[in-house]
């Protein structure tokens, strides 16, 4: 187990630090760099020139990315290209808002989620299964910066009952009730975005558990349903949730850039939108170094709970992986 | 290895993602991509009616909502219009603007005087009021001026002011408050390069030239020492500015207490923000948005042309075309071209019925607007086609004009997502359609444009406009054949040696009416050769919440830049 650990994590550092150096050559090579954001009519392109050097910018991509790495080594985000500012001053306090905002959905969803999907594999086609069919289809179609729109304009606008945007009514920085109010629409929309894809994936799941000889088995021996549910049947259909649910980690970091623009979150993937139309390179690169953590760990949690819930699984063993 | 290449995957969308996001357009980086603007101000709860409550009040908040965040507020590197704004208020201009756009003198401007220009033309004296002071209690005197004038004319420092400083020759002390300036030579526009905010020497002098921009002053509120009315209190980037009355401020006091930007990633949310009353103060609704805002009785909506006008520019680089020919290559298939064009129809159906057409690079409200001296071309189909005819164009197979076996086809480029750029286009391909021009619009994001398109003058033909930051109506960077790519802002090449030397004569007189005079032929020449079409001056419609009072004489300036600011010290919150 420790050497299956050591192991992973020795692979982890090898490719992240691939990614980087990937998404640092296409960002680079991407049309419209930096110097673009110097254009307007009063700037020469001497000044604009000059202004790069100042800056570093002026410097073949490679010696950009060993500076990069190097400072990364350190524990130095860098810092924004246009005003010097240290890339973590912007970064770490949109990281926290999002992990707020966004595990407050996720969590929802997974306590909706998991026992509706549950309850409508053991009533298939009934009401409850039709209404999750269509709240899933709905979630699943409707785009969510839409949904929230609308929402904005329901309960924002027209009966003024919440909060339009953001995190904190000004003035009121560190009042959790507030924080409630304004957490309310944009966890909605995440909640019903999440919400569609467990509730589906946990009825299929235990369906097809459901399905199998060994559950008619249990049942022709004259098993407790409820004991066929929860004990025999529930601890196999975890198994490809725990996938999803592994898989939708790196979100809780990522954020979700349209609901946080819509609802002018102060997120990370509201900063990734902003930064990435600035052009502010470093401040991507960490964004993106943290997600790819993110996904990395993400995969690791769900390797090991597999174990967990499944003994077949042998983790470090060639060969033992189910699922 | 089921796994690596499962978050591989996973990691690849993420990375697409954003590769996408960065290619998307964006608005604010540009001079000029912002929407419309309808020429009559709809009037909603008018201050200077209400007698009772003309009575200014002190205290209260402004909330202003804006689309993107500050680069810095060291006025030395500033050039968007973020930080542009948290400039005006932060600090107290050297000269300030009157709604003509004269350079004038008024009691928060930072000199005494209006500017002394010498008998030569050459020498500017500049003298500045004794009771300026930072707001860390240390006079602004002439060695501030001359500081700030010295770094941005540095070439080290990378300032983006440094053209309109090209032409002094020296700066001098000649008391603690009393500078002047020498020219190298008469250059009429130098007195808007007096239109500035200056930097306290007594911070800044010890940093190195190259070091400045990355300087904290300018990004953190503790260490930025400035002069205006207003000190800067708080930044939580990408969120928030915040900005107070300084209590040890030089002048009259203003009536707001606090101004805060607020910044919003979406601008439909921004309005929205409006009308549910977050913010008091939006400074460019989308056109889509305007008739909602509108409707609001606590709004009111100021609809006039700003100082921005559009254009459709013409490559005469015979390198940009195929087999080398240019197709408008000739003033006469300019002159159809621009007959051709429904410009008012844009005007109406486009920009809701407002703007101002234009025939010159002038704005038709300026003093060197040359009027009737410049040639206008109503939109007449069969004129168009007559100049065509005239000039050797004959109909080929599939109706698209052929002149020596060239097709009369162009690709007209334009910023994509913005949204009025894709509407004109499109009238402009239908129009010139009509008399058997082929037009292939193309959006392209903007930043890429700039780098290979605009930059390099690489292109058959443009839509895009010009932002104008001050009122002088030299246009000689733009049009002027010393001018050329890449380092050059005249991209389409454009060479008229006639115009190369009046734009020379017009700023080489300070006498205003004699430049007058010559500004009427250059709109004379420049409308009948047409290196651009000129379409129509457009503005942005600026939204205020009706608590937010000025008495007339200091209501907002739509024409100037940072005019939605205009005389901001005298405006009041009521309660």
């Amino acid at each position: 187990m420790t050497e299956y650990l050591i192991r992973r994590i020795l692979q982890s550092v090898l490719v992240l630090f691939l990614i980087t150096l990937v998404t640092f050559a296409l960002i680079h090579a991407a049309p419209g760099g930096p110097a673009q954001i110097f254009l307007s009519p009063n700037m020469s392109q001497e000044a604009a020139k000059v202004q790069m050097h100042n800056l570093g910018l002026d410097k073949p991509v490679y010696i950009q990315y060993i500076r990069w790495i190097g400072d990364l080594l350190q524990g130095d985000l860098g810092y924004t290209f246009k005003n010097h500012i240290p890339v973590g001053d912007i970064l770490w306090p949109t990281v926290k808002n999002t992990i707020v905002l966004m595990s407050a959905a996720w969590f929802l969803a997974m306590l909706i989620a998991i026992p509706w999907g549950i309850y409508n594999s053991t009533a298939e086609y009934g009401l409850s299964d039709q209404t999750a069919s269509i709240i899933s289809y709905i979630g699943f179609a409707m785009p969510t910066f839409w949904f929230g729109i609308i929402l904005q304009e329901i309960f924002a606008l027209k009966l003024d009952w919440l909060p339009l945007s953001d995190m904190w009514t000004m003035g009121k920085e560190g009042q959790p009730s507030d924080l409630l109010l304004h957490l309310v629409l944009p966890v909605t929309v995440l909640t019903l975005g999440f919400l569609a894809a467990y509730v589906k994936y946990s009825r299929s799941s235990m369906l097809e558990v459901l399905h199998q000889d060994y559950i008619r088995t249990a049942r022709a021996k004259g098993v407790q349903e409820r004991r066929v549910v929860f004990r025999h049947a529930l601890r196999n259909a975890l198994i490809p949730i725990i996938t999803i649910l592994g898989l939708d980690l790196p979100m809780l970091v990522a954020g979700a850039a349209l609901t946080e623009n819509v609802f002018n979150w102060p997120g990370m993937g509201r900063l990734f939108v902003n930064m990435a139309l600035a052009r502010e390179y470093s401040v991507l690169m960490a964004i993106t170094l943290i997600v790819a953590v993110m996904v990395i760990i993400g995969n690791l949690i769900a390797d090991l709970l597999y174990a967990l819930v499944d003994p077949r699984v042998q983790l470090g063993r060639k060969g033992g992986r189910a699922a | 290895m089921g796994n690596v290449r499962k978050w591989a995957t996973s990691f690849l969308v993420l990375m697409l993602i954003g590769l996408v996001i960065a290619g998307c357009t964006n608005s604010e980086k540009t001079p000029d991509t912002e929407p419309t603007v309808t020429p009559e101000s709809t009037a909603g709860t008018g201050t200077e009616n209400d007698t009772d409550e003309n009575k200014p009040v002190d205290g209260g908040t402004l909330t202003v909502g804006t689309f993107s965040d500050i680069v810095t507020v060291n006025p030395i590197f500033v050039q968007d219009t973020s930080s542009g704004d948290a400039v005006t208020l932060l600090y107290a201009y050297l000269y300030d603007l009157d709604r003509s756009g004269n350079v004038t003198v008024e009691p928060w401007s930072l000199a005494a005087e209006k500017p002394q220009i010498s008998a030569d033309g050459k020498t500017y004296t500049v003298k500045l009021k004794n009771t300026a002071k930072w707001s860390d209690g240390q006079p602004v005197t002439a060695d501030d001026l001359i500081f700030t004038f010295d770094t941005i004319r540095n070439p080290d420092v990378g300032s983006p002011g440094i053209s309109q400083f090209d032409k002094v020759d020296s700066i001098e002390k000649v008391d603690d408050h009393t500078v002047n300036i020498k020219l190298k030579q008469v250059y009429a526009p130098f007195q808007y390069s007096l239109f500035s905010q200056l930097v306290p020497a007594h911070v800044l002098k010890d940093v190195p030239a190259a070091e400045l921009q990355k300087h904290p002053y300018g990004t953190d509120p503790a260490k930025t020492v400035t002069n205006g009315a207003w000190k800067w209190s708080e930044w939580k980037q990408t969120q928030y500015l915040s900005f107070e009355a300084d209590p040890n401020y030089w002048g009259q006091k203003p009536h707001i207490q606090k101004v805060i930007y607020k910044i919003y990633a979406d601008q439909n949310t921004e309005v929205q923000a409006l009308i549910k009353g977050d913010i008091d103060m939006v400074q460019a609704i989308p056109v889509t948005q305007v008739d909602a805002v509108k409707g609001q009785s606590n709004l009111r909506v100021i609809l006039e042309p700003g100082p921005q006008y559009e254009y459709l520019g013409f490559n005469f680089d015979p390198k940009n075309f195929k087999d080398n020919f240019v197709p408008f290559g000739t003033q006469k298939t300019r002159q159809a071209i621009a007959y051709a064009l429904n410009r008012q129809g844009m005007v109406d159906n486009v920009l809701k019925g407002t703007g101002l057409l234009m025939n010159a690079p002038f704005l038709p409200n300026s003093w060197a607007n040359p009027g009737d001296a410049a040639v206008n071309y109503n939109y007449d189909k069969e004129q168009a086609k007559k100049l065509l005819a005239e000039d050797g164009w004959v109909a080929g197979d599939d109706g698209i004009l052929v002149k020596d076996g060239h097709r009369f086809s162009f690709e007209l480029q334009y910023n994509a997502g913005n949204s009025r750029r894709e509407q004109v286009s499109a009238v402009i391909q239908q129009n010139l359609k009509d008399v058997g021009i082929e037009v292939m619009p193309k959006g392209i994001d903007f930043a890429a444009w700039v780098d290979q398109n605009l930059t390099p003058g690489k292109y058959n033909a443009i839509l895009l406009s010009w932002s104008l930051s001050n009122p002088d109506p030299d246009a000689e960077s733009i049009f002027s054949s010393k001018y050329f790519p890449p380092t050059g802002q005249n991209s389409g090449w454009y060479k008229n040696e006639k115009l190369d030397e009046l734009w020379v004569k017009g700023y080489s007189t300070v006498d205003q009416n004699e430049r007058k005079e010559i500004y009427k032929e250059v709109g004379k020449e420049i409308s009948t050769d047409l290196p651009y079409i000129f379409m129509y001056q457009y503005g942005l419609p600026q939204g205020i919440n009706a608590k937010v009072q000025y008495a007339e004489e200091h209501r907002p300036e739509p024409t100037l830049a940072y005019g939605y600011l205009y005389n901001i010290i005298n405006w009041w919150i009521k309660g």
